[in-house]
């Protein structure tokens, strides 16, 4: 192969990077283009902070923002006990055959799609709520027991690379001490994954916010700030996936660009996040 | 006996982030001759083989000052240079590695691998340089029936000499080999030392090793690490 | 004191694993006892001549075959425009890439594999919107729109798999060649990318997965309730996890929605498959198909 070859080789593999990467910096663009008649004059901000009353002439997506935080908020505090748990059980405390069987349950939930949690969590969970507590069926509750299966499989699995991560010379230190699996567990390995887990936290809390079906099947849909559990409400991405039938041309059309922007910066600044825990984290101690 | 220089270091330091490991090294090795490096482990011999053909180049956080000098074609010329080819230079200039390091294909394509990376697409000639290089590693007799076994099938001590005949097969001037017979038995080691002796008439050859009585009985020169200046013969 | 709380740590634990596993069972049980009854040739087929479907003569109106010949050519032409240029990608990212370039994609890949999908499927419908307007009328919300949305969507994942499998490799392996005289890109054709292949087909198969279960892109880039078997690119197109949503929030009778549960549990059986399938290629049968001499 001559160096020539090579050098065209390399340009093309290169290009390749920048075209993937240059896609991530277009949708942003795009996106930024076409909501723009709503963004310019300052109006971002009021749009963030306003309420959603089309007749009045008011796109604010304040309680879209609302309901994704406070979905995605209740779904990781039932996910992470839950996760914690299970990372725990798969890495040291359970019978050598239980943590292969449950590791693979695990890998096989991250394949099941989320229509049919959404498809289940309708015709099985719904109905179970609305009868234990007499009304919201279709709640933030809901929603959010189901999303805490969904993103279940990514925290346990991080978790468990992070425990994976914590030098085999410690473990040794505590078996040689004749400490028990659940000491070493508690005093060496969880204390030295700290960072581990939080960057675990912050990847599942893109997840549960980004999600969409759950959130459209499950939540309700209805346009307030949820003060309860119980409450209906709508987030960010299933305003995106309902409104989008209206006019195209209309403001209450462009004021989903809003959510849409505001989602992406949310994502970038949670990729941040990771990236520094996770420097920290490649930083002698 | 007049004996021409083949490889001369001038000055040669390196560094791994930072970290000094070889500090202004000046030598000379004379060609068709064995060359072994001792020295206790850890203090830089093998990062010393990899100036030499540049395979620390693929090292992050890695530099190198001084100069390398090897002679083809009868003149030294820098192999840090500008007209000095990679790949050309790594064809020159073979390398054994302290673990046998065969890649998971065939024996025959083992060994027929440089030839395919240099662009040798001749049945006859690929057969015939095949057969050669395993002559030479003297591994010809004990697999001439299962060439096309996996290489990852031979013993250690084989899988080493299936590895000396696929460096080998380009007809290398310069062998460097690093620690060639560390993870083998006294057996095979003992084959292999043999197998060197016998190709001082075809290349330079430099070894990297810590048996002391193992460099007594093959090298010409000895050199000793951490480099001070002083050499003995 | 410390002693409870071990103890206490213990059970939850325990309590924790049997809750997940219960939960799983609980769906995968509750698909299979109401979706079993409706799982029949009729459900696929309908009322026309099975044969006859697949043989693309007669038009299924009544059944589910549409919709997973929609999802499996989705999923192919998703994954033939994604793998090329993420395979790319990511070799240039492990082998040539340094400094501050590879730290710029780096973020931007992590960024696109933290996108929502539903922001790339708004993406892709304003693109659909925006060529209309400005290109030509032809152009709509379709399954060529939703193939180039799926393909940005797993983009990221074919990248990082590539990435990480070249990467992961050991150096001395890495030198190998490079010693014998091969050139840089000799090295990764010859012996790195086939070292990486298992890594490669499990991020692919991954990829495959995804494209089947996301239905937040489709429902905003072209899929409809009723299409009839893809005949255009350019067309409208019906796909499983798209009939499913549609099912749960549209359906008329009973009937319907239990069809809705035999496509739920076709859906979670071809997924599964999926699960088998990257399984036994992370034990490295590519690899091994690769190299058998
Ligand atoms: N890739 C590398 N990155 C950083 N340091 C290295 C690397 N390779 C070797 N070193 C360091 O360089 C020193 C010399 O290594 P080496 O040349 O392998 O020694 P020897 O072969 O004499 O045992 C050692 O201290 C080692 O830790
Ligand atoms: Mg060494």
């Amino acid at each position: 192969m001559t160096r020539f070859q090579e050098a065209i080789c390399e340009k093309l593999l290169l290009s390749a990077a920048w075209t993937s990467g240059s896609i991530v910096v277009f949708i942003f663009a795009f996106m930024l283009f076409l909501g723009l008649p709503l963004l310019s004059g300052g109006h971002f901000f009021s749009l963030l902070t306003a309420h959603w009353a089309p007749q009045q002439g008011s796109y604010g997506i304040l309680p879209m923002m609302a309901g994704s935080l406070f979905l995605a908020l209740l779904g990781l505090l039932f996910s992470f006990p839950l996760s914690l748990g299970c990372a725990c059980f798969i890495s040291v405390l359970g019978p050598a055959k239980l943590r292969f069987l449950l590791r693979k349950v695990v890998e096989l939930m991250t394949g099941i799609p989320t229509v049919i949690y959404g498809f289940v969590g309708l015709f099985l969970l719904v109905p179970l709520v609305r009868d234990i507590f007499g009304r919201g069926g279709l709640s933030l509750l809901s929603a959010s027991l189901m999303l805490a299966l969904l993103i279940a499989p990514t925290m346990i699995l991080f978790f468990c690379d992070s425990f994976d991560r914590v030098p085999r010379s410690y473990l040794d230190a505590v078996d040689a001490m004749g400490g028990s699996k659940v000491q070493k567990l508690l005093y060496v390995m969880l204390p030295n994954s700290v960072h581990g887990i939080a960057a675990g936290i912050t990847i599942a809390l893109g997840r549960a916010v980004g999600d969409t079906l759950l959130a459209l099947m499950l939540a309700g849909n209805a346009i307030h700030i949820p003060h309860s559990c119980l409450d209906s409400a709508r987030t960010l991405t299933s305003h995106i996936g309902l409104v989008f039938s209206a006019d195209f041309e209309s403001l209450e059309f462009k004021a989903i660009f809003a959510c849409g922007i505001t989602l992406y910066l949310f994502t970038a600044v949670l990729v941040l996040v990771v990236r520094g825990i996770n420097h920290r984290l490649r930083r002698p101690l | 006996m007049f004996e021409l220089i083949k490889i001369k270091t001038e000055n040669l330091s390196f560094s791994y982030n930072g970290n000094r490991i070889l500090d202004n090294v000046s030598l000379e090795f004379r060609e068709k001759t064995i060359t072994a490096i001792v020295g206790p482990s850890g203090i830089g011999k093998s990062t010393f083989l990899l100036t030499l053909n540049r395979l620390w180049e693929t090292v992050p956080q890695s530099s190198m000052s001084g100069r390398v000098k090897i002679r083809f074609d009868g003149k030294m010329q820098d192999i840090y240079g500008n007209g000095m080819s990679l790949t050309g230079l790594r064809r020159k200039v073979g390398m054994v590695f302290q673990a046998p390091n065969p890649l998971p294909m065939s024996i025959f394509k083992n060994i027929a691998f440089p030839l395919k990376l240099a662009g040798i697409k001749d049945r006859r000639t690929i057969d015939e340089n095949v057969e050669r290089a395993l002559q030479q590693a003297g591994l010809w007799m004990e697999v001439k029936d299962r060439l096309n076994d996996s290489g990852l099938h031979l013993s250690g001590g084989q899988q080493q000499r299936l590895c000396i005949a696929r460096a080998l097969v380009l007809q290398p001037e310069v062998l460097l080999l690093d620690e060639p017979t560390s993870s083998l038995d006294d057996a095979s080691a003992a084959v292999i030392e043999e197998l060197l002796v016998n190709l001082k008439d075809n290349c330079t050859l430099i070894v990297v090793s810590h048996y002391f009585d193992q460099v007594k009985r093959i090298a010409d020169t000895v050199f000793q690490f951490p480099y001070n200046g002083i050499s003995q013969q | 004191m410390n002693r409870f709380f071990e103890i206490f740590f213990v059970i939850w634990s325990w309590l924790s694993a049997l809750c997940l596993v219960g939960a799983v069972a609980a769906i995968l049980g509750f698909l299979c006892v109401k979706g079993f009854p409706a799982l029949n040739v009729e459900l696929i087929f309908g009322n026309t001549e099975p044969l006859s479907a697949l043989l693309l003569q007669k038009q299924v109106f009544d059944g589910l075959f549409p919709a997973i010949v929609g999802t499996l050519c989705l999923v192919v032409l998703s994954v033939l425009l994604a793998v090329p240029l993420g395979v790319a990608a990511g070799i240039y990212m492990a082998e040539y890439a340094v400094g501050y370039v590879k730290t710029c994609c780096d973020f931007l890949f992590d960024i696109l594999a933290g996108i929502p999908s539903i922001v790339i499927g708004l993406f892709g419908f304003t693109l659909a919107v925006f060529l209309h307007k400005n290109f030509s009328d032809q152009v709509y919300p379709c399954f060529l729109i939703s193939s180039i949305s799926l393909a940005f969507l797993v983009l990221p994942y074919i990248v990082r798999s590539t990435q990480i499998s070249l990467e992961e490799i050991d150096p001395a392996i890495r030198n190998t060649a490079l010693a014998l005289g091969a050139s840089r890109l000799q090295n990764i054709i010859h012996v790195l990318l086939p070292r990486a292949l298992g890594g490669i087909c499990s991020g692919v198969i991954l990829a495959i997965g995804r494209c089947a279960e996301d239905t937040a892109v489709i429902m905003l880039t072209g899929a409809v309730a009723i299409a009839g078997i893809p005949r255009s690119i350019l067309g409208q197109y019906e796909a499983l996890p798209f009939y499913i949503f549609y099912i749960s929030s549209q359906y008329a009778d009973q009937a319907e929605l239990m069809r809705g549960y035999g496509a739920s549990l076709i859906l979670i059986m071809l997924c599964t498959l999926l699960f088998l399938v990257a399984f036994l290629v992370r034990k490295r049968i590519a690899y091994q198909a690769f190299y058998k001499a």
